[in-house]
Formats: structure tokens, sequence, C-alpha cells
């Protein structure tokens, strides 16, 4: 067998591995197309011979879908921002020394990115209701997510800084720029890549976030799409074509943000996780 | 004054400012809470004194009572089968999946990362979709097992005691392969392709490179990835709300989803610490175990 033919068999197989493995996501798209009864119908069908558009429209104005995605968008963008703000400087700094202070920092920082969501609400909760912040429902969550996700980020983006050579700081330095200067000027515009993948990354993240959403927020004016989701599907749900046309409407612009970007952010993915 | 300024522009005070305003905001919003979690598990807590800091102490009476209730157990026993379960699948697929498109073929990478899309989208989503695909009567999964020939009757997944927690695993599995499949990708593209050359030539079969060389030299990683599995699927939440809710009679309940529905379903803030509590002690083991396992792949 010839090198070529190899390549293609083993495309082959990886096509189908892909197909396979991402048969959910098809089914979630198809499940839209169909009509009130063709979703129950036996055998299901697997093509779109009849695509009914219309199920979008109705989901779309009658679940309120653009204040519900705009709430998400609110709560992410907030979120994204404030870790980019705090977190950019952290990360620059341990990954500049190597000390005992960096090794107690870092683990504190690995310590409290492991803290699941579900079970800090709780105190999270009460303590912002003591505080009064529940008066602010999204603000809240904002700060919430910005706790939960900033060790991640902090952990990807110093993976950044580690491969920015300490060189070119050192010689901005001696030419006369400022601690302040050379970060801004040299060090910032270098890892300027790999600080927009990380951002991306928990601003998807954070546009799917859902405890902290459910419990905080209780006025419905305020709420994500996730929260908004899991109202929709009621135990006995049965319009199906219309949840699934939510989720798809909810999902498709963090998909095509992903299969764009995919290369970026599966290669800072996986030199922070493992570092 | 002007010497602090010089210190903050331009000396240690720069790196000192830049790292204690963000470990004091951490600090404030997931320490504070930490120990505020820690402080109401030894309270006791209800509506009325929800808006107070000094509440009747009660010493270890939440944990006794905790462990006296007749589905403690039971939902413990369910949290370790969710996780036991969960890590076995994501991880034998995973790394069935990463050995696959190892082998170098043109589009393999691309490929590969398209995977990701499962890890990507939010857990409501994915909990959602599965949610319909494994409805009792009009599910595709039914419909594909039936003919497959491997069930003659519907299973009802999410109603049934028997079936409810493994509709969650199910999702949870397919969801954390990916992640699994791209770490341990890095890690076997660490290893020297001239180990592999030489165990040819000294005749090894592949099952023999896989277990001689593949493993021991993916140790470190496995033990990473292994402890990075047991820390998200501890987190899993998103996916019992948006399936099962815990239901049918807690058949399908785990101690990360009972916490937070002792707390924010029954108000019972005081139980839904101690939960808390005893969780969080176990996913901070894990994750010592984690900072030790990438720890030694830093250095070795």
């Amino acid at each position: 067998m010839t090198e070529a033919w190899r390549n293609r068999l083993m495309l082959l197989i990886a096509l189908a591995l892909a197909a396979v493995y991402l048969f959910p996501l098809y089914w979630m798209y198809i499940t839209t197309l169909k009509s009130g009864s063709a979703v129950f119908a036996t055998p299901p069908g697997f093509w779109p011979s009849d695509p009914h558009w219309d199920t979008y429209v109705y989901v779309w104005e009658s679940r309120n879908l653009a204040r519900y995605l705009g709430n998400s968008l609110v709560i992410a963008t907030g979120a994204v921002t404030l870790i980019t703000l705090l977190g950019t400087g952290c990360a620059y700094v341990l990954a500049r020394y190597r000390n005992r202070w960096v090794d107690v920092g870092l683990f504190l920082i690995l310590m409290l990115q492991v803290l699941p969501a579900s079970l800090m609400i709780t105190p999270i909760f009460v303590g912002f209701s003591q505080l009064g912040l529940l008066d602010y429902p999204r603000f809240a969550v904002v700060l919430a997510i910005a706790a939960k996700s900033m060790p991640f980020f902090v952990v990807l983006v110093r993976a950044t800084f580690m491969s920015v050579p300490m060189e070119l700081e050192e010689a901005a330095l001696v030419d006369g720029n400022s601690r302040i200067g050379a970060f801004f000027n040299i060090v910032l515009p270098l890892a300027r890549n790999g600080i927009l993948v990380s951002a991306i990354l928990i601003f998807m993240q954070a546009f799917g976030e859902f405890v902290y959403s459910k419990s905080i927020i209780q006025a419905i004016e305020y709420q994500p799409a996730s929260v908004g989701l899991n109202s929709f599907m009621g135990p006995n749900t049965n319009e199906w074509n219309s949840i699934m046309a939510f989720a798809t409407i909810y999902v498709t612009p963090i998909l095509a943000i992903f299969v764009l970007l995919q290369r970026r952010i599966v290669s800072g993915l996986t030199s922070g996780a493992l570092k | 004054m002007r010497k602090l300024a010089l210190s903050l522009t331009d000396g240690r005070g720069f790196d000192i400012l830049l790292v204690a305003v963000p470990l004091g905001f951490l600090l404030a919003l997931s320490g504070l809470p930490l120990l505020y979690n820690v402080l109401m598990s030894f309270q006791e807590v209800d509506m009325f004194s929800l808006g107070s800091v000094i509440r009747p102490f009660v010493g270890l009476a939440n944990y006794k009572a905790l462990f006296a209730e007749p589905e403690t157990w039971p939902i413990f026993a369910n949290t370790a089968i969710f996780v036991t379960a969960s890590i076995a699948g994501q991880f034998v697929i995973g790394f069935g999946l990463a050995l696959f498109f190892w082998v170098n073929f043109p589009g393999a990478s691309w490929l590969r990362g398209l995977f990701l899309i499962s890890w990507i989208m939010p857990g409501l989503v994915v909990g959602a979709v599965w949610n319909w695909m494994l409805s009792g009567d009009f599910g595709v999964i039914n419909f594909l097992l039936r003919e497959a020939g491997l069930i003659s009757r519907n299973i009802f997944w999410r109603s049934d005691p028997n079936f409810a927690l493994w509709a969650v695993i199910l999702a949870n599995i397919w969801l954390g392969t990916s992640f699994n499949m791209i770490l341990l990708s890095v890690g076997l593209s660490a290893i020297p392709e001239d180990l592999y050359e030489a165990a040819e030539l000294d005749g090894a079969n592949v099952w023999q490179r896989f277990v001689t060389i593949t493993l021991p030299m993916m140790r470190s990683s496995i033990g990473a990835i292994l402890s990075l599995g047991l820390i998200f699927t501890l987190q899993q939440f998103d996916l019992f709300a948006a399936i099962t809710s815990g239901g049918p009679n807690n058949a399908s309940n785990v101690a990360q989803y009972w916490a937070w529905d002792l707390s924010f379903k029954q108000y019972d803030f005081a139980r839904g610490a101690t939960i808390s509590v005893i969780m969080i002690l176990f996913v901070m083991l894990a994750s010592v175990i984690y900072v030790r396992s990438t720890r030694q792949e830093v250095r070795g």
C-alpha cells in the first residue's frame, strides 16, 4: 500500500469517527428543521426532507431570545474584561520569576481553580445577600464567574509569557524604558495572541455559565440564555424542535468562533493545561 | 511619596501591585466564601438568620444529621459511580482516539481539534441535546439500539431509576472524551520517536511497544489527566440540571448537585454548606495529586 493510499484510508476512518462523535450536534440541528409531528415520527427522519425554518422565528419571538442572549453577552463580556484586566499582570509576574513566593502563589491559584461552582455557590450566595449585592444580580454573577475562571486564565496566559524571551525585556530596560514602559511596549504586544486566545476561551465558558446565574438571578429580565433554556425544558416537555432551535441559536455563534480559531484555541489550551 | 511612585512604575512595587490586586480579589471572592462555608456548616442557618453572620453554633450537629439521613450514603455511592464510570469512559475512548490520530496523515490535527466541540459547548446545551436523544418513546438512541437488536423494549433513560444515573454518565463521557484525547495527544507527541525505532529493531511487536514504551513514558501525563478528570467530573452540574434533576427519587443524585438542591430548592443552607465542605476537601486532595504529577512532568 503506498503512502498516499494509506493517508486516504486514514482520513476516511477519521472522518467516520468524527461523524459518529459529532452525531449529537447533527441531531440537534436536524431536529430544529422538523415539524411538530415529524419530531415524534417512528422511525425518525435522519435527513431534512421537509425543512421547517419557521421554528426559529417562532422560538426567537415567543421565548424572547434576544433578551436572554443580550444578558449572556453582558455577563460574559463583563467577566472577561475583569479577568483580563486583573489576570494578565498576575500571570506576567508569576511567569517572570522563579522563587518560593511564586510557587506559593501558583499553588494558591491552582487550588482556587478546582473549586466546583455548585459547591461554592452556597457561601457566595449567602455572603452576597448580606452585602446587598443581589440587588445587582448580573454584576454579582460577573464577580462570581471572574473569581471562578481567573485562575484558569492566569495558568494559560502564564504559559504564553514564559515563551516571551526575557532578553527582549532586559534590552528595553537598558535602552531606558521603565518597567511599566517595557511591560506595555514590549512584553504585552509579544504575548497579545496568547492573551486573546485565552480571553476567547474564558468568554465561551462564561457565555455558557449556568450555576451562578440560575442561583443568583431571580428576575427573568436579567437571566442569561442558559437559564432560559433550562426553564424552557420542563419535566414533561414535548416541544423538542423548539428547544433544539433555542439551543441552536444559543450555541452556533460559539461553534463558529471555535471552528474559525480552532488551531490557536487548541494549542493555547494544551500549552497551559499540562504545565 | 516619590520613592513609592517610582517603585510602582519601575521597581519591585510594580510586580507586587500586579500580583497583589488579583490575589486579593481571588481571596475575597473564593477564599472568604470557603471559610464562610466551613463556618456555616457549624451553624444553624434558617431563612431568618440568613442575614447575619453570628448564628447559633451547633458544633458537629449538621454533620451528624447529614450522615443520619437515609439518602446520604446512596448519594455518595452515586457520586463514586458517576466519577469512576465517567473518568474510565472518557479516558479509554480518549486514549483510543489519541492513539489513532497519533498516526500522522494530512488533516489529522485539524480533525482532532474538531472533536473539542463537545467540550466547548455550554453544559446546558449538551444536556438538552442528550435529554432529547435519550427520550424514552421517541429518542434516537432507543431507536438505534432497537434497530441494532440490542434491546427489545424502549429504555426510559431519564425516569427509570436503574438507568437515570447512566444517562448522565453517557452524556458526561461524550462531553469529556475530547478533552482527554487532546491532552493525551500532547503527551504522546512528546515521546521521542527513536525509542520506537530501537524497539522495532529489537523485534518488539505493537502491543509490546505500547506496554513497554508508550505507557511508561506517558505515566506522569496519565496521572495529571486522571486527576484533572476527577476535578472536572466533580464540577459537573449542568448535565444533572438539564437531564434528570437528580431524580427519580434521588436515583441519579450526586453530592455536588445535592448540595445545590438543598440550598436553593429546600433552602437548607447549613446542610448545603456541610456537603460542600466535605466535597471541597475531596476536590482539594485531587488537585494536590494533580499539582504533584504536573510538577514531575516539568522537572523530569
